[in-house]
């Protein structure tokens, strides 16, 4: 066949598809998000025409011509579609980049007035389409020219990179940079509770190619949580690499090691595991029950930090501000429902990989002494002693963990990599010096990769057999043994008076956290903090329990709780007003916090480090406001207004508050210097994963620097770079990371002025920096030439900047909708979509509506109809992307996005932080939407289809019976006149 | 992937005779449903007898009217055809409703009307699925059943047949043609996909080896209106939870525009000369609606009578836990093509 206009005679392998055939001829921009044609990642041209390379058998590609994104540009010129990509930033983290170009680069000029039509065979989990229209349609969005500095639209550095394919996500890496790499399968239980009373693997490891399998035999003893946090007694040490208990269908029984991921496959259907079955609870509410099955109650508590292991409760919290029972005597009308959120998974497009390979291969193949994991005396119910090593022999496996020569690299697609350094290091007792932790650009991951999920068993496997070791999860995996959004079941109550005046607001949450409780404790108080902290209310209470259960662990994800509580205290308010005969807005306006007021959740005493950097909710409720009106206007002009007899309207809106740095410390630390030619170079510890960071540090240490972004490189997310960094989580990327790499701007701009004022003999005040000299009162010393200088005296001119994430400011959204339903199906129509926001000074306009309408989007595909449901029997059903959606082109209306105009004096030169947040008004937006048009309230999520129309069914008999009563009585009523 | 042998057929003859000689030869036709179900390990054959390089790809107008379309034609060729356009707009609808741009490039009209359900259960393999492994049971039963048979299922199997198209060529009375080391033969649509019954491992009435070749699709009076709607979760790119095509002939009767005794007396409703209904994702087979059919000729062309007709034909429907709203999403469906198709063509005679 040809590739890229070059003939290749390779013969693919039999059964092989086209995609792994590509990336084997080292076409690795060819990507794969989900191997079954769902997704589109790996779209390539076979004679021209786009098609899905994981579903194209590679045989059939012979005699043909074949034209990957790698081949797309021409000798020396982007293809247009390429440069239209670059122009209207069509992506963020551009792992669906690749996918996307090959199949709008076909498109003529009919194809792209459909976008919706033609590329629904392209998801996109970032960005919300709304850039990628732009794109496709040719669209320039960034003014050129600016200074490339704070608040220009500055594009992302590794832009060209992605849309030529270039960029190097997690595993892209060339074949002979990691020679001997082996491959890793993992054997996962069919049980949701069983103890494992022996794992056979001796069929397995007779099979070609498999060299190892590993199970709770070899693994170390020392407990962890897969969450990574500054502190890791956040999170209860509940997870052990291998465990001799599983505690939910999919979690990990062995793993199996081989030459390709074929024969590990195969090893993972050989190997024989006995399993001694234990009751399952898969609802929370059965599970706080007494005499229910407990997920973890050979657990220490204390040691542990669990709550109660007896009652599966991982935590719990009960304050009360005031006193809600007298708030309710003063209530003239009172809310009271039940809220539910589903479970929800990231589907980041690239999903959770790792590689652990030795920096140095100078390991030597002796030591015999066994590692940590052999002295756990709490395994010694399995008690079988087959071989668990292959072809390699157990003098060299069994080599202890600490005695290798060298460092051992984890390559991981993580938004963590030095607290999964610590992790790592804490689990296999290795100094920190032994383990670096890089991330290549990671392909999305909303709080997912927050997440420690295939590193420990890589680096266990790498460890023991001395060699390179791959481990990726399928999207299957990613639905059944990653993580998913805690689901929460709210019991809420509520008071106001007529007036207008919020008297009580009282939960009572469960969180369902599954089988493991990473985040619970997190996720738990985050969720009970800004929500019910934003309205100013004398009496509030909380009664909140995360709750173990066999099920899919939940994890970490955009929003981390507050989506969930912000769906029901939002839905409630909008109750309230309802009765109490107010525009819901008002009554918000009524009742929101205002600058100055304290911020309190439910306990009397407000955290003490979280201030009013800055305020814009006012200005945010009143964008929405404005917005929503001037749309009814333009529906009313352009005589839209009416939809014909089925449909009925309505408008919803939900506010939201979020602090902009999550509790108990959030460490950056930044590395600057000057560099020989005139530019500068940043190295940071955050990771790029589309969320932008990259950028923002760019331009804040341009503007600090008076040079332009582009003259500032940035190398990140390698635990060699720089001391510490907590990582990109909790919104931080620009609050905390920005604000180390401003100080180090900073400080390094002051050095600069002081060496050209020695050498200019102007005071240091009056030189001013340039981008590629300083101005010292009109003679001009090129940065080139200060910087020999400062070399000739031995100096370097270098500097460093930390933050430690404290004190916190709050950040606002605000999102309306306008809606259409129709009775007769119960088809939901967006007709608008406002987000407004209060992200403070927006350092890169066009990245913060991006991350908003990317946000807006993943809340939509939640709001509207994403679940992973669990059956009967506690197995993931939604195990691949076709039984769970995820907005397409066409779900997603384009939104109208609105900036407050505020300067946070917190934040990195008035910025605050913009990631996370806009996901959380969204659910109960259109909810009170729905409400309005309809007048039902919807109180779980997703308002699926066929929910809101059996609602709406359900409604017209109540009504039908309703009427038929009163018929009924006035009937009666007649009789008894009569009589 | 389960490693498999690897041929390409260069005629009809030879490809029927080795795909009939090994029982574990399979037709590769575009591939995206069997190479999928092949990463699932859904199925494994032993051997692909690829039959795209086969002269089946065209789509050819017949002496008598009749269109006859290739077995191996792509569903984005057969979307975009002229005559289909102009002719059978709802099977081109059907298509383009379908799947992705990238699928269709690949995907055939054989291979669609041959694709598998994608009932959850079927797709996962560590689940017992009594389509896949004949007796092991069916765990829909027990299960998830939002998107399960509301019509003609059995207690062995509620699946439903996922293809658009085969909806639409349902209700254009379409013909199968194909050719086994027997002989050719031609089943209607209609009689193509089976009902579960007790042997829901067999979702057609094909043999082993048997080899599609072409669709014919009888000519349409030139009246006839036809169309497809998809109701699903997602505005795109999700199979459908209800489907309906219709094609609608009416009778506009005549007292209109004629000068006289009654100059104002609007024009009565169009009569329903014929109607052919279908509807998907309420059954294992694409789900000719007679019942409504036969209620419906000669009536009146008015939402009541579309309303009680389609409630006629879902009189027999059975629910489980979770799919009782295909009931009325259907008859809403119906009755909504049906309004539209009357008024559009109602419209259309009038401008005349
Ligand atoms: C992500 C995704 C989304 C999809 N969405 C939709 C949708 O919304 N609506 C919809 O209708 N479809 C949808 N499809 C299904 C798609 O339309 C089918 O996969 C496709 O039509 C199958 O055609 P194929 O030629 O690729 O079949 P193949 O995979 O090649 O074959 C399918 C089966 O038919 C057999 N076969 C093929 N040709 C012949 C022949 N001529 N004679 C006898 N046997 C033959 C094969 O042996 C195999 O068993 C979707 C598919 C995917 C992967
Ligand atoms: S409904 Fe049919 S396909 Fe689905 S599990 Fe039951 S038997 Fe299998
Ligand atoms: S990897 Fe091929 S479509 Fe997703
Ligand atoms: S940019 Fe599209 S998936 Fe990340």
């Amino acid at each position: 066949m040809d590739i890229n206009g070059a003939p290749n005679e390779e013969q693919p392998r039999p059964g092989q598809c086209l995609r792994t055939f590509l990336r084997e001829q080292g076409l690795l921009g060819v990507k794969k998000g989900c191997d079954g044609g769902d997704c589109g990642a790996c779209t390539v041209h076979v004679d021209g025409k786009p098609v899905h390379s994981c579903l194209y058998p590679a045989v059939r590609a012979q005699g043909r011509s074949i034209t990957t994104v790698e081949g797309l540009a021409g000798p020396d010129s982007l293809h247009p579609m390429q440069e239209q990509f670059l122009a209207a930033q069509g992506f963020q983290c551009g792992f669906c980049t690749a996918g996307m170009l090959m199949t709008a680069a076909t498109f003529d000029a009919a194809q792209k007035e459909n976008l919706p039509r033609n590329l629904k065979g392209n998801l996109c989990r970032c960005t919300g389409y709304a850039a990628i229209e732009d794109a496709v349609c040719g669209v320039s969005t960034g003014q050129s020219g600016g200074k490339q500095q704070l608040g220009d639209n500055v594009p992302a550095p590794a832009g060209r990179e992605i849309v030529t394919g270039r960029a190097r996500y997690t595993l892209d890496v060339p074949a002979a940079e990691l020679p001997g790499l082996l491959h890793m399968k993992l054997v996962r239980s069919p049980h949701p509770h069983a103890r494992i009373r022996s794992v056979d693997a001796s069929a397995a490891l007779l099979l070609p190619g498999v060299r190892a399998v590993f199970t709770h035999l070899d693994a170390p003893g020392q407990l962890f949580s897969t969450a990574q946090h500054e502190l890791y007694t956040d999170d209860p040490d509940d997870t052990r690499v291998l465990d001799s208990v599983v505690r939910f269908i999919g979690q990990r029984v062995a793993a199996v090691v081989a030459d390709s991921v074929a024969e590990a496959e195969a090893g993972v259907r050989a190997v024989a595991v006995d399993y001694e079955l234990l009751e399952a609870v898969f609802d929370p509410e059965l599970a706080v029950l007494p005499g229910a099955p407990t997920v973890h109650c050979d657990k220490d508590a204390a040691l542990a930090r669990i709550v109660s292991p007896r009652e599966n409760v991982v935590a719990e919290l009960h304050p009360e501000l005031g006193d809600v029972t007298a708030g309710f005597r003063e209530a003239d009308v009172i809310h009271e429902k039940v809220y539910r959120t589903q479970r929800v998974q990231h589907v980041s497009l690239e999903t959770h990989a790792s590689i652990a390979y030795f920096e140095d291969d100078r390991a030597q193949s002796d030591g015999a002494q066994s590692d940590g994991g052999q002295s756990d005396g709490s395994q010694s119910d399995g008690g079988q002693s087959e071989s668990r090593f292959g072809a390699n022999g157990p003098s060299e496996a069994g080599t202890g963990a600490a005695n290798f020569a060298g460092r051992l690299v984890v390559r991981s697609s993580t938004q963590t990599p030095f607290l999964t350094r610590r992790s790592l290091c804490r689990v296999f007792n290795l100094p920190e010096d032994r383990i670096r932790v890089v991330a290549g650009r990671v392909g999305g991951g909303f709080g997912g990769k927050q997440e420690m999920l295939t590193e420990d068993v890589v680096v266990l496997a790498a460890l023991r057999l001395r060699r390179p070791v791959q481990l990726e999860f399928t999207r299957s995996e990613q639905f059944t043994a990653a993580t998913t959004r805690h689901p929460f079941r709210i019991r809420l109550k509520a008071g106001a008076r007529r007036d207008g005046t919020l008297t009580a607001l009282q939960v009572d949450v469960l969180t369902n956290t599954g089988a493991y409780g990473n985040h619970a404790p997190g996720v738990m108080f985050h969720g009970c903090g800004e929500s019910l902290a934003v309205y100013l209310c004398p009496n509030k209470k909380v009664d909140a329990r995360a709750v173990y259960t066999n099920t899919v662990p939940s994890g970490a994800f955009r929003g981390y709780g507050l989506s969930q509580m912000i769906f029901a205290v939002e839905s409630a308010i909008d109750e309230l007003a309802a009765d109490i005969g107010m525009d819901p807005m008002e009554f918000r306006r009524r009742n929101i916090i205002r600058r100055g007021d304290p911020m309190l959740s439910s306990h009397p005493e407000p955290a003490d480090d979280v201030l009013y950097g800055s305020y814009g909710l006012d200005q945010c409720i009143e964008l929405v406001a404005d917005a929503l009106a001037r749309g009814r206007e333009r529906y009313l002009t352009a005589g839209l207004a009416e939809l014909g007899p089925d449909w009925v309207q309505g408008t919803g809106t939900a506010l939201s508050m979020i602090d902009t740095v999550p509790p108990r410390g959030h460490f950056a630390h930044s590395r600057l210097c000057l560099l020989p030619d005139g530019g500068y170079r940043v190295d940071v510890g955050t990771a790029e994963f589309g969320n932008g960071t990259t950028t923002v540090h760019a331009q804040l240490a341009a503007t600090a620097l008076g040079t332009r972004a582009d003259r500032v490189q940035v190398r990140q997310a390698d635990t060699d770079l720089i001391v510490h960094d907590t990582g990109a989580f909790g919104s931080t990327g620009t609050v905390v990371a920005g604000k180390a790499t401003l100080a180090a701007a900073q400080e390094l701009a002051g050095r600069i002025r002081n060496l050209a004022a020695e050498l200019s003999g102007v005071p240091a005040e009056q030189c001013v920096l340039g981008p590629d000299a300083v101005d010292c009162a009109g003679t001009l010393i090129a940065l080139a030439e200060l910087n020999r200088h400062a070399e000739d005296r031995g100096e370097s001119l270098e500097s460093e900047g930390r933050w430690h994430g404290s004190p916190r400011s709050v950040a606002f959204n605000v999102h309306g909708f306008a809606v259409a339903v129709n009775t007769g199906t119960g088809e939901l129509r967006i007709l608008q979509s406002v987000q407004a926001a209060d992200a403070g000074v927006v350092v890169n306009p066009r990245q913060c509506r991006g991350q908003i309408e990317g946000g807006i989007a993943q809340a939509l595909g939640a709001a509207l109809y994403e679940e992973v449901r669990i059956g009967a029997d506690g197995r993931v059903e939604t195990d691949i992307l076709r039984q769970y959606h995820i907005p397409t082109f066409a779900d997603v209306p384009r939104s109208e996005v609105y900036f407050a105009d505020t300067t946070d004096s917190l934040g990195p030169l008035g910025a605050k932080s913009m990631s996370e947040s806009p996901f959380n008004p969204v659910a109960p937006a259109l909810a009170n939407a729905v409400r309005n048009a309809t007048g039902l309230r919807f109180s779980e999520l997703p308002l699926a289809r066929d929910r809101i129309y059996l609602g709406l069914r359900e409604a017209e008999r109540a009504a039908d019976l309703a009427a038929a009563r009163e018929e009924q009585e006035s009937a009666d009523g007649r009789r008894r006149a009569r009589a | 992937m389960i490693p498999f042998d690897y041929r390409r057929a260069i005629d009809v003859d030879s490809a029927v005779a080795a795909a009939t000689a090994n029982p574990r030869a399979a037709y590769l036709g575009g591939g995206t449903n069997v190479v999928d179900h092949m990463k699932l390990g859904i199925t494994g054959p032993g051997m692909l007898v690829d039959i795209t390089g086969l002269p089946l790809d065209e789509i050819k107008e017949l002496p008598d009217g009749r269109l006859r379309i290739g077995a191996t034609v792509r569903n984005s060729d057969l979307a975009a055809d002229p005559l289909i356009r102009r002719r059978y707009p709802v099977l081109s609808q059907a298509l383009l409703a379908g799947a992705s741009g990238q699928l269709r490039n690949l995907a055939t009209t054989g291979g669609n009307l041959l694709q598998r359900t994608r009932c959850v259960y079927f797709q996962n393999v560590t689940t017992p699925c009594n389509k896949r492994e004949p007796g092991s049971g069916c765990s829909a039963l027990e299960g998830y059943t939002r998107y399960h048979a509301i019509l003609g299922a059995s207690a062995d199997c509620v699946a439903v047949h996922p293809s658009d198209m085969a909806v639409a060529m349902a209700a254009l009375d379409a013909v199968v043609v194909v050719t086994g080391v027997h002989g050719e033969r031609s089943i209607p649509l209609r009689d193509f996909h089976r009902l579960p019954g007790r042997e829901p491992e067999r979702d057609t009435v094909l043999d082993h080896g048997e080899l599609i070749i072409a669709v014919e699709l009888p000519a349409l009076p030139a009246r006839a209106r036809s169309s497809y709607r998809k109701v699903r979760d997602r505005a795109s790119y999700a199979f459908a939870l209800v489907s309906v095509a219709a094609v609608l002939e009416l009778e506009i009767p005549e007292n209109r525009g004629t000068v006289g005794a009654h100059p104002a007396q609007p024009p009565g409703p169009a009569l329903i000369k014929d109607i052919r209904l279908a509807l998907g994702g309420v059954a294992h087979k694409p789900w000719r609606a007679s019942r409504a059919e036969e209620f419906l000729r000669g009536k009146e062309a008015v939402e009541e009578n579309f309303r009680r007709a389609a409630e006629e034909e879902l009189d027999s429907a059975a629910t489980l836990r979770d799919n009782a709203f295909k009931v009325p999403m259907s008859r809403n469906t119906i009755v909504a093509v049906l309004r539209d198709l009357t008024a559009a063509q109602a419209g259309k005679e009038q401008q005349r």
